[in-house]
């Protein structure tokens, strides 16, 4: 893979950066099929801030996520998690990223099925051999009220309560950085409104770092700050955003 | 989306492949073994036409009792008489006998494994000389081409030959053909030929024939000359037909060939049983797969009839190209098979291999009706199937409840052990007794199929504890896999049980018998050392020239050696004809203690006396000291005194008489076995003593090992070894064969584990994406593949026990008197099935590995 983006090697990245994008590039196909799905992308991810990522249907929200995420490779550009270039690492190396370093939710069908609630939240440590840090697990669990129900398996949870533990999950491992796409993309306002809560709660109060995918500008506005992606290129960025601001500049973008 | 439909496909297309293939193998065997046999018979039955029309009748001894083998000899009075009568133009006399073995040039008995070693006269209308020249005066030999050709024996050469009497040395002269000038054909067996006269003398039937080959003059009528014959022969001979020739050969060749071809049809039919299995599994995933696709089918107006039609379909498609890719394979199965037979020492003829009619109505029945039969219940569940679940997510199917399988399980499996207790204790005839006990099996082994699925699920917990212990998180994940679609866990471990099923009942009566002949030798044998050929069959028609005894005996290490004989069905006792044994009465006590109750064997006339066990007693209502009058072979009816009832039938079997007797009623002269005692030896005697007399005796019998190489002596150490890896290597093929039926069963957990991991691609998208590694899915992967397969072999095993304990008791105490199970053994069988698991799970396990994460989260 060529970095067509100016080297920055391997050199720790600015103090309080939990991920970056550097001139980032996603090409689909080749020839005249191909879709740029996204298209030269700076962007960097504070530590310890709550962002969303917004933008139409199709702009490439969810591939930036996948990419940051170690899920997809890009075409051009680097990807840094921490300070780890992502392009450097094997396959073996990214899943083991992905396990103790990132933590991820989902928009549904986050949790395995033979598992309960609880065996589901240590999954990650459990892959790992690692022996879960109890009081915080018990600390997240809590936050979250999902106390009485830990022994549960999925199939006997609601919608908001699959998604409760699926958040549980990502952040029991006290990962460097949680994605989510779109995590309450399937559930009612009134639940919804209890996750986002939830997450900038854990973002303020636990000192977590979140990166949320989602065009629902009333999600959006539970993040520090919104970025906007247009035809796979951000276009816009707003800090201290309301879900009246977001409309706005969501509408300016549509013209 | 396109990549997900292209890979859709392909899904499709591997299970397509795999659903087939078991059928396709199943089709492919019972071809083949058609197609093999039904060849072999067309040609044996051509050369058997061939050889019987050379004379167009036939003069030989009549026989009511016995086997062919033992056909009283004609005098050669008789064939003076027959050459004068009117219409006779010449007659061709001939002797043959068994257990004419030519030792080769390096010294070694040229002994084939199972097919005889045959002695003939020779006669111009069956021998055709290839090279040198016809055998004519004494010393003097011909061999056929196949025996020559791999043996090395060059014509101008001397061989010892051993005979039913001496071992003689013979320059071979000539090798010929058998059956045709050009062409050989042979089961195997090697054929020496002699001069007629020198043959007689060698074989033992000096002045007589075994029969006589009669050639008539032109234009005669050939009934009317057979009623001249007959007439002056009387009773005692009889002219017949090169017709009845021709058909008793044929009789006899089928009767081979049938063996064999039950056997094989047997494994085969396995085979197709345990594939049945695969198939009838598919077809209810992939029905419950489809379950959304069959809904909304169902939701825009298809009829429930319809949708059942769609999955009788696609079985009908399957079977249609699983029969006919099955009938081509199995004409190439049936050269194969051919050809790894003829490189095992048989030189088979080597004519077409049609496909009978027959053969291709079997490969219909087989391919169509097993994966229709399999398809019905599945069809049957997708007719339920409501148009609600398109719409909902997480619609099961409607099978049996738990209660209602537990009972129709229940049943079954009641129904077939008791067909198999009926057909093991019933006392029927043979074919009755194997259609029951294959039938009850069958049932069975569905009614366990049946009642797995309500205790698959704490059985895949139970048996995944530990894996989950040893795996850590893929293992629990695993364990969580294998107990969550009981039915599917349940049915695809049943194809693994049926092959342990029937591993595991080899293995016990294996080991029973093993048992029991141990127990035997220890019990009750007292002699010191064991004379046998050494062609390795049990068939009574084996045996060596008496000389070898006459040698032993002459010995000063040796005391005394006594000779044992043996034949089928030879000797007529009111009404029946018994297998029976011979000895010498007066030394036989000192050698096998058959636990006599009452009377003695050394004290009696043993000319004229028979023991029996005391159920051959009690059923003729006799005591010792009564009398019984036996017929034999030779249609000669003898007084028998009974001189001793015994309790031990696993020596002698039921009917023991002397060897004088035999002599006067059998023309087999050479003898089966021999037993020989060491001069002084005593169990009572101190080791050291013991340990210098068996060291005198095996360092003075040795010369006699070479200078008899197709005969093993052997000191009881080494005979009860030699006996127990005769028994073991007999058990392997066995397993072997049967293990069989296990790869059809691997790909079967292979294919539902392909399925299943399709199922759960989204499943396994998230589980990587959260960090599970490449080789933690693989472990994943092979955990739920070793549950299944030791669910499968725990089931199994336990039946194999069960059925293997009921033949042990069956089997009469004269075969088998001990029971025991191997635990060591089935515990290794337990180990493989586990280990084959994983073997079965590498290809999901990899399919599994490659799934992109993306693709896999996204999949719908
Ligand atoms: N696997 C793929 N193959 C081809 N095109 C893709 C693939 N995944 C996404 N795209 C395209 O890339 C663009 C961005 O997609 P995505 O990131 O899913 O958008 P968003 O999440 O913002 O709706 C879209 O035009 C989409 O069609
Ligand atoms: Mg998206």
């Amino acid at each position: 893979m060529t970095l067509l983006a100016p080297p920055i090697g391997t050199a720790p990245a600015a103090a309080g950066i939990a991920a970056a994008a550097v001139g980032v590039s996603k090409i689909y196909g080749h020839g005249d099929t191909a879709v740029h799905a996204l298209d030269e992308i700076d962007a960097s991810f504070q530590s310890g801030r709550f962002t969303a990522i917004m933008g139409p249907s199709g702009s490439g929200k969810s591939t930036l996520m996948h990419c940051l995420a170690g899920l997809d490779t890009v075409s051009h550009g680097s990807i840094l998690v921490g300070d780890t270039d992502l392009s450097t690492l094997s396959e073996r190396e990214l899943t083991l990223l992905r396990r103790d370093r990132i933590g991820f939710v989902f928009q549904s069908f986050n949790l395995v099925p033979t598992l309960t609630a609880m065996e589901n939240i240590t999954l990650p440590m459990d892959l790992a051999g690692r022996t879960p840090d109890q009081a915080w697990v018990d600390e997240v669990i809590n936050t979250v009220g999902l106390d009485d129900r830990t022994s549960h398996r999925p199939n006997e949870l609601s919608g908001g309560q699959q998604q409760r533990v699926a958040v549980s999950r990502a952040l029991a491992s006290q990962p460097e950085i949680v994605f989510a796409d779109e995590p309450t993309g399937n559930l009612d306002s009134t639940t919804g409104a209890e996750i986002l809560e939830f997450m900038r709660r854990a973002v303020r109060e636990m000192d977590q770092t979140i990166v949320m995918v989602t065009h629902d500008p009333n999600a959006a506005s539970y993040a520090d700050r919104v970025v906007f992606l247009n035809d796979g290129k951000i276009v816009d960025e707003m800090f201290e955003p309301t879900p009246d601001t977001i409309l706005d500049t969501m509408k300016a973008l549509g013209n | 989306m396109l990549r997900l439909t292209i890979k859709n496909l392909l899904d499709k297309k591997i299970r397509f492949a795999l659903t087939t293939l078991a059928v396709v193998v199943g089709v492919a065997m019972v071809v083949g073994v058609f197609a093999m046999t039904d060849s072999l018979r067309s040609s044996f039955s051509q050369l058997a036409e061939d050889i019987s029309e050379a004379t167009p009748l036939t003069v030989r001894t009549s026989q009511e009792v016995g086997r062919e083998i033992d056909r009283d000899p004609v005098p050669a009075a008789v064939d003076e008489v027959v050459r004068s009568i009117e219409g006779v133009e010449d007659t061709v006399p001939g002797v043959a006998a068994f257990n004419v073995v030519i030792t080769d040039g390096a010294g070694e008995a040229i002994l084939p494994t199972g097919p005889p070693t045959l002695g003939f006269s020779w006669t111009p209308l069956q021998f055709f000389i290839t090279d040198g020249a016809v055998p004519a005066g004494s010393g003097e030999f011909a061999a056929d081409s196949s025996t020559a050709a791999d043996n090395d024996l060059q014509i101008g050469s001397t061989y010892v030959i051993s005979g039913p009497i001496e071992q003689v040395e013979f320059e071979l002269v000539g090798i010929f053909n058998f059956g045709a000038p050009d062409k050989h054909t042979t089961l195997g067996q090697t054929m020496a030929a002699f001069e007629i006269g020198v043959a007689q003398e060698f074989f033992g039937l000096e002045d007589r024939y075994s029969s006589i080959g009669v050639l008539l003059d032109p234009g005669t009528d050939t009934a009317e000359v057979q009623g001249r014959i007959q007439e002056a022969i009387g009773r005692d001979y009889e002219a017949v037909t090169d017709e009845v020739i021709e058909e008793e050969t044929t009789d006899d060749i089928n009767e081979v060939i049938d063996v064999f071809n039950i056997i094989l049809l047997v494994f085969a039919f396995i085979i197709v049983f345990v594939s049945a299995f695969i198939i009838n599994n598919t077809f209810q995933i992939v029905v419950a797969q489809r379950i959304r696709e069959l809904g909304l089918l169902r939701a825009i107006g298809a009829t429930g009839s319809q949708v059942r039609n769609s999955v009788i379909f696609e079985a009908l498609l399957v079977g249609l190209f699983s029969t006919i890719t099955g009938l081509v394979l199995g004409r190439f199965l049936a050269g194969g098979m051919r050809w790894m037979l003829n490189q095992g020492g048989f030189s088979l003829p080597t004519g077409p291999l049609e496909l009978q009619p027959r053969t291709v109505v079997w490969a219909v029945v087989v391919g169509m009706g097993v994966t229709l039969l399999s398809s019905i219940i599945p069809a049957r569940r997708a007719r339920t199937i409501s148009p609600i679940a398109a719409i909902q997510s997480d619609q099961q199917l409607a099978g049996a409840s738990l209660r209602r399988r537990l009972v129709i399980g229940g049943v079954v499996t009641g129904i077939g052990f008791l067909l198999l207790l009926v057909g093991l204790f019933g006392s029927l005839d043979t074919s009755a007794t194997l259609s029951l006990v294959g039938f009850g099996a069958f049932l069975v082994f569905i009614g366990m199929n049946t009642l797995a699925p309500s205790f698959a699920r704490p059985a895949a917990l139970l048996i995944g504890r530990p894996i989950a212990r040893i795996l850590g998180t893929p293992g629990q994940i695993a364990r969580g896999n294998a107990a969550r679609t009981p039915r599917r866990t349940a049915s695809t471990a049943a194809a693994l049980m049926i092959g342990l099923a029937l591993v595991g009942m080899a293995g016990v009566v294996g080991s029973s018998l093993t048992k029991s002949f141990l127990n035997t030798l220890d019990d009750a044998v007292q002699s010191d050392y064991f004379i046998r050929s050494d062609s390795g069959g049990f068939d009574p028609s084996v045996g060596f020239s008496e000389e070898v005894a006459a040698e032993i005996e002459a010995l000063p290490e040796f005391d005394t050696v006594v000779a044992y004989r043996f034949a089928i069905g030879s000797m007529r006792i009111e009404g029946s004809n018994h297998d029976v044994f011979t000895a010498d009465f007066e030394l036989v006590e000192s050698h096998m203690d058959a636990d006599i109750i009452t009377g003695s064997l050394s004290d009696a006339d043993a000319a004229f006396a028979i023991a029996l066990h005391e159920d051959s007693a009690e059923d003729l209502g006799v005591v010792v000291g009564d009398t019984l009058d036996a017929t034999f072979p030779d249609n000669g009816t003898d007084t028998l005194t009974v001189v001793a009832v015994y309790r031990d039938a696993t020596i002698f079997g039921n009917w023991l008489i002397d060897n004088d007797t035999w002599e006067r009623h059998f023309s087999r002269r050479e003898i089966g076995f021999a037993s020989a005692t060491i001069t002084g030896f005593s169990d009572d005697l101190p080791e050291a003593e013991q340990a210098r007399l068996q060291a005198g005796a095996a360092e003075a019998i040795a010369p006699l090992g070479q200078q008899f190489p197709g005969v093993k002596m052997e000191s009881r150490v080494e005979f009860r070894q030699s006996q127990q890896d005769q028994l073991n290597s007999f058990l392997i093929v066995i397993t072997v064969l049967l293990g069989l039926s296990l790869v059809i069963a691997l790909i079967g957990i292979a294919n539902t584990l392909g399925l299943a991991i399709f199922e759960r691609t989204r499943e396994i998208g998230l589980i990587r994406a959260v960090g599970m590694t490449r080789w933690q899915l693989a472990l994943t992967i092979f955990g739920e593949a070793v549950i299944v397969a030791i669910f499968g072999a725990i089931l199994g095993l336990s039946l194999g026990v069960v059925f293997g304990v009921a033949v042990v008791i069956a089997i009469p105490d004269s075969v088998i008197n001990a029971i025991s199970v191997p635990y060591l053994t089935l515990l290794v069988y337990l180990v493989i099935a586990g280990f084959a698991g994983m073997l079965a799970a590498l290809l999901p396990a990899f399919r599994a590995g490659r799934l992109n994460i993306l693709d896999a989260i996204s999949h719908e």
